[in-house]
């Protein structure tokens, strides 16, 4: 099997939108020409927002302090759960309170650099820009940000970078923005602006007429599949990281909202773009659900290491120091152990396919605080980590005080999604795509406490425009209602797929087939990637398809709650994801950011990027046949494409 | 090591349920319990049974999905840890272990462990937010915050809303939950500006869902994973009287 | 009308309970205060304090009708919040654990209900043989220098105290006094919302110490009289 991108031209499907003008020009001169809705009208859209995390819920009550009328969908037993929760580090703005030299522009070159130049430089800019108004709206919230004695607010520097533009809140940043939109959320749901639906998973869109007319969700209590019609969809449903099984996600982070829209006619960009992350607990058994990450923060003051020699397996604290290979320090004397997550991860990797890995499985390696604690003292260490240390001696029994951590890379994030736009708008007209789900702003790797700034700006400070933009253009005798039989159509595929599944006569766990298409892409499309690696996991990944139709058994009804139904039903999408994950890994015949392959590589054995051909999105299409190709050539007019050196 | 649980197992919010007893002879030390609840539930599937139906999500301690009594405890037996935390060194080779959902008349069971915690939902929509939108907020440093004080306010902040506190609550009442919610807010400026609508809203409202009064017995506390402190229903007992003698 | 509904709510009741139980806890101090003139070297003092308390005219009679409302008011409250619990948690647990610390979550606040029903009736019985108990007219009188004949309630407490019953009976339930009052101090305090991060360690303790000092206050004279010491 060869795929080329040779003979695929610059779709015209894929047309950007990127205002014209100066980069530090484009959002404004968008702001000011972009059609406006009047309260009035503003009150008869019905805007449906699937998720509830900082994109969903963000967006949600922000549209609903405007006027629209919203029902946001959960797939939790409360909004306040969504995954965004989890996220521990921090929140980067270009505030500059340090004053340290931090700007917008700076904020805006370092996420383009840090994506390896394959994302779009508008919107990273527009990202840069409205980072200040997030932190501004949370702390008016009553987010409680870390301050300093004065009262200010606290900065750290974060994940490399050479500025403290960071914003905490102990290890629970995610928790507290999250629950701050969460409250803004609720606040709308008391006015009576929004209707708020949890426990429903968004199993199918409903596209007639061109547009998007609503979805399909299925009651996670009663079973019961449900129809929203609506003006427009804002599909705010993380990423796919759970495509590994195994992974930092959520149990219930899935790719089904994203994937039914995919096969509704919304390009899927870059799904070969998967962050793994370098500090994570590693795994120890089969049994294994989950990976908990433990923020990486913690490079700021741990030593990575790995003994000198593969058979020394002797106790870390008595290793002595000749015997150890601090190996980050070693390849890149600049930045040590303060590298980016993927360079960082994929050395671990390096060295335990070395045979040096340590604990058990060998798939770990050591992170040692044990120097800083000399320096600094136990107190400092336990004042700044002190959570961190908790958790991991909670989950692995050991003291990280006395011995060193354990940890492996994991996959935390992912950077591709649904192809969107200047305005988030994918390309079904109606269908916006925020945060995590959709491609656009981390390129193909995302900087640390990135990922909260973008969920909101997306939600508080881009879509309430460009929603606008399109609410305007539409016409309402193009709008079908959930009467109509395009939700009927839909609702019965849905329906029928749920049969099938239930009705199956097989003999295998959903779960089953997704530890195996987990390791599947964990060695095949994970950290690093190879040709025969990437075309032989795309034959196995199909015959996991027509196993998982022959074989899977879920037990239960449709009707009630049913764990593994719903499982079963995402694990299904995963499959289908995951072939097209290897598909653009295996386009993308270069390495940059988190996607590695082993061909391409510097003779140091770093990332080698090609710009000649691959400065471009990938973005596919859903047909009967194999997915086509679409490409949206990225241009960079403002930054030199510069190679990512961390030596 | 071999574990044996007793697990509360419900059809539906009006079936009648009762404890079922299963062995898990797999079980691993490094296990979280909710892993052997997964390993329980692939021993079920293959036996052709019905899986223990249970909720969780972030497996990482801060989501607030899972909560289940287990071994008599709000989230088991180790303090200061959600039950998707708590491993299976917690336990001794062949321990039997008893596995109840979350009871109160305000939790009603869904299935199995599963239980209904939208009243939740309902008291912070009662008034547990800052009345602000989107693009009205002043710049982030324009008011200082003693550091102190913003400490405080995130040590109740940390509420993860799992329900522990009522479901530990010999009197099932939601007043950790809701005070932390309330002094959380109460200690910023941001949220002293509706602080005695606040207070009055929220209390009624837990009252409303039906959950009961606080006799100060402290389980609450003993069990909060996020070590939330009783000092905070204190703070809502101040908050509630001002607001009513300020009218 | 709005403090009415204010009362009821749940914190509302949590504050009657409170008020009115610091209010008996004053009361039960002062009780106690004045028992122990039983022990001083002046065999007139305990009578002559009886004496001076009934003297104080309408400003006795409202103390004691408050006290009864605080009383009342108390058992009411707690009795239905103890009712209330059913309501909140209709289906129990088959298997239950405390996790809570001793200092706090003990015995002592398990127990509140039964010992606040087991003060309640020994309120009624220490009524009836005390205040209700024999006076004047039975003949327990006494001679008090520049006062003249009051009741003699010295003797009517000497007498009582040499029975087994009253002198074991009576400081057990002093000791159960001083357990309600080891968790309903600081939980008064809790409801009236006066705890607080800095306060709290300290009321804690005050509060076992209260109870435990209260107890012993209160055994000492049983004990004194039965032993004849």
């Amino acid at each position: 099997m060869t795929i080329s991108a040779s003979g695929l031209s610059h779709s015209s499907h894929l047309n950007a939108k990127v205002p014209a003008g100066r980069l530090q020009e484009k959002w404004d001169a968008y702001k000011n020409s972009v059609s406006l809705v009047s309260p009035a009208n503003k009150r008869s859209h019905h805007i449906l927002v699937v998720g509830s995390g900082l994109a969903g819920a963000s967006a949600a009550a922000t549209l609903a302090g405007l006027g629209y009328n919203v029902t946001c969908f959960c797939i939790q037993d409360s909004a306040r759960r969504a995954h965004s929760i989890a996220a521990q580090g921090g929140i980067n703005a270009a505030k500059n309170y340090p004053n340290d030299g931090d700007t917008v522009w700076r904020l805006f070159y370092d996420t383009i650099k840090g994506g390896d130049y394959r994302s779009r430089e508008a919107n990273v800019y527009r990202l840069a820009q409205v980072s200040n108004n997030i932190i501004d709206q949370a702390v008016a919230q009553g987010v409680p940000f870390a301050r300093e004695y004065g009262g200010v607010l606290s900065n750290r520097s974060f994940g490399g970078a050479q500025v403290s533009r960071t914003f905490y809140a102990r290890g629970q940043t995610g928790q507290q923005l999250l629950l701050g939109a969460y409250q803004a959320l609720s606040h709308q749901i008391a006015a009576g602006r929004v209707t708020m639906l949890p426990r429903r998973e968004m199993i199918d869109l409903v596209v007639d007429n061109g547009r998007t007319q609503g979805l399909i969700t299925r009651n996670l209590i009663t079973g019961e599949l449900e129809r929203y019609a609506g003006d427009a969809v804002l599909l705010c449903t993380g990423g796919y990281g759970n495509a590994y099984y195994l992974s930092t996600n959520a149990k219930n982070s899935n790719v089904t909202a994203a994937w039914r829209c995919y096969k509704r006619g919304a390009f899927f960009a870059n799904p070969c773009y998967t962050q793994i992350h370098p500090t994570c607990i590693p795994v120890s058994g089969e049994y294994q659900s989950k990976l908990t990450l433990m923020s990486e923060s913690l490079r700021n003051d741990g030593r990575v290491w790995v003994p000198k020699d593969p058979k020394d397996t002797r106790a870390p604290e008595i290793i002595p120091e000749d015997g150890r290979d601090y190996y980050l320090e070693r390849r890149y004397p600049s930045f040590g152990n303060l590298v980016p997550r993927d360079v960082a991860s994929r050395a671990a990797k390096k060295e335990c396919d070395a045979g040096r890995g340590v604990g058990d499985t060998r798939l770990a390696v050591y992170l040692d605080f044990a120097d800083s604690i000399r320096r600094l003292g136990e107190q400092t260490i336990r004042e700044r980590y002190g959570n961190l240390f908790e958790m991991y001696e909670r989950i692995t029994g050991d003291n990280p005080y006395k011995t060193p951590m354990r940890i492996y890379p994991a996959v935390h994030y992912t950077m591709g999604g649904l192809w969107v736009d200047y305005e988030l708008q994918s390309t079904v007209p109606g269908l916006f795509v925020l945060g995590e789900a959709n491609f656009s702003d981390h390129g193909a790797n995302r900087l640390g406490a990135s990922a909260l700034m973008q969920g909101l700006a997306d939600g508080y400070f881009v879509i309430p425009y460009t929603l606008g933009a399109y609410l305007a253009g539409t016409r309402q005798s193009d709008q079908v209602p959930a009467t109509n039989g395009a939700f009927a159509a839909v609702e019965d595929e849905a329906g029928t797929r749920i049969d099938r599944i239930l009705n199956n006569d097989g003999d295998k766990s959903p779960i089953q087939f997704h530890r195996e298409l987990g390791r599947l892409l964990w060695d095949h499309v994970g950290m690093a990637r190879d040709r025969t690696g990437l075309e032989s996991s795309i034959h196995a990944i199909e015959n996991l398809r027509e196993e998982f139709w022959e074989r899977v058994r879920v037990p239960g009804t449709a009707d009630r709650y049913n764990k593994n139904l719903e499982f079963a039903g995402r694990v299904a999408d995963f499959i289908e994801l995951g072939s097209l994950m290897a598909r653009d890994a295996l386009r993308r015949e270069e390495s940059c950011g988190g996607h590695f392959r082993e061909e391409y590589q510097t003779p140091e054995g770093e990332a080698a990027r090609n710009d000649e051909a691959f400065a471009d999105v990938a973005a596919w299409e859903h047909t009967d046949g194999d997915p086509a190709l679409h490409l949206e050539q990225l241009s960079f007019e403002n930054v030199h494409l510069s190679k990512r050196s961390y030596k | 090591m071999i574990i044996n649980l007793r697990i509360w197992r419900q059809e539906g919010p009006d079936s009648p349920g009762k404890l079922v007893d299963y062995t898990v002879h797999e079980a691993s030390e490094h296990m979280s319990f909710l892993e052997l609840l997964d390993v329980l539930n692939e021993q079920l599937l293959a036996d052709g049974d019905d899986p223990v139906e249970f909720d969780s999500d972030c497996r990482e301690g801060i989501c607030g999905s899972c909560g289940l009594m287990v071994a008599g405890i709000a989230h088991g037996p180790r303090k200061r840890t959600a039950v998707c935390q708590l491993h299976m060194r917690s336990f001794k080779d062949g321990d039997t272990i008893t596995v109840e959902p979350f009871r109160a008349h305000a939790f009603p069971v869904i299935r199995d462990l599963v239980v209904d915690r939208s009243a939740f939902d309902r008291i912070i929509a009662a008034h547990g937010y800052v009345s602000v939108t989107t693009g009205s907020a002043p710049d982030a440093n324009a008011i200082p915050i003693p550091k102190d004080v913003a400490d405080e306010a995130m040590d109740y902040a940390a509420c993860i809303g799992c329900g522990a506190c009522v479901a530990a609550c010999p009197n099932g009442s939601a007043s950790l939950f809701t005070a932390a919610k309330i002094a959380h807010l109460a200690q910023l400026p941001q949220g002293q500006v509706e602080a005695s609508q606040r207070v009055m809203a929220m209390v009624d409202q837990m009252d409303a869902e039906g959950f009961g009064d606080c006799s100060n017995y402290a389980e609450c506390e003993a069990v909060c994973p996020k070590g939330i402190s009783i000092d905070g229903i204190a703070g809502m007992r101040r908050a509630y009287m001002k607001g009513v003698l300020s009218g | 009308m709005k403090l009415m509904n204010a009362l009821l709510s749940p914190v509302g009741r949590k504050v009657l309970t409170g008020a009115t139980g610091i209010g008996l806890v004053a009361f039960v101090i002062a009780h106690m205060i004045g028992n122990l003139t039983y022990l001083s070297p002046d065999v007139n003092a305990y009578n002559a304090y009886a004496y001076k308390l009934m003297s104080l005219g309408w400003l006795f009679y409202t103390i004691e009708i408050l006290l009864a409302l605080c009383f009342l008011l108390h058992a009411a409250v707690g009795i239905s919040i103890r009712v209330r619990r059913r309501k909140a948690r209709p289906v129990g647990y088959k298997f239950y654990k405390s996790a809570g610390t001793p200092g706090k979550s003990g015995y002592s606040a398990r127990s509140m209900i039964f010992t606040g029903i087991i003060l309640l009736g020994f309120l009624i019985l220490h009524l009836n043989s005390f205040k209700y108990g024999p006076g004047v007219a039975e003949g327990y009188t006494v001679e008090l220098a520049g006062i003249g004949e009051v009741r003699d309630l010295r003797r009517l407490m000497t007498e009582k105290f040499q029975e087994p019953l009253y002198a074991f009976g009576y400081p057990l339930v002093m000791i159960l006094l001083g357990m309600h009052m080891r968790h309903g101090v600081w939980s008064a305090l809790q409801s009236l919302g006066m705890m607080s991060r800095r306060l709290s360690p300290y009321l804690y303790t005050t509060a076992a110490i209260l109870g435990i000092l209260v107890a012993v206050g209160f055994l000492f004279v049983p004990l004194y009289i039965y032993f004849g010491v």
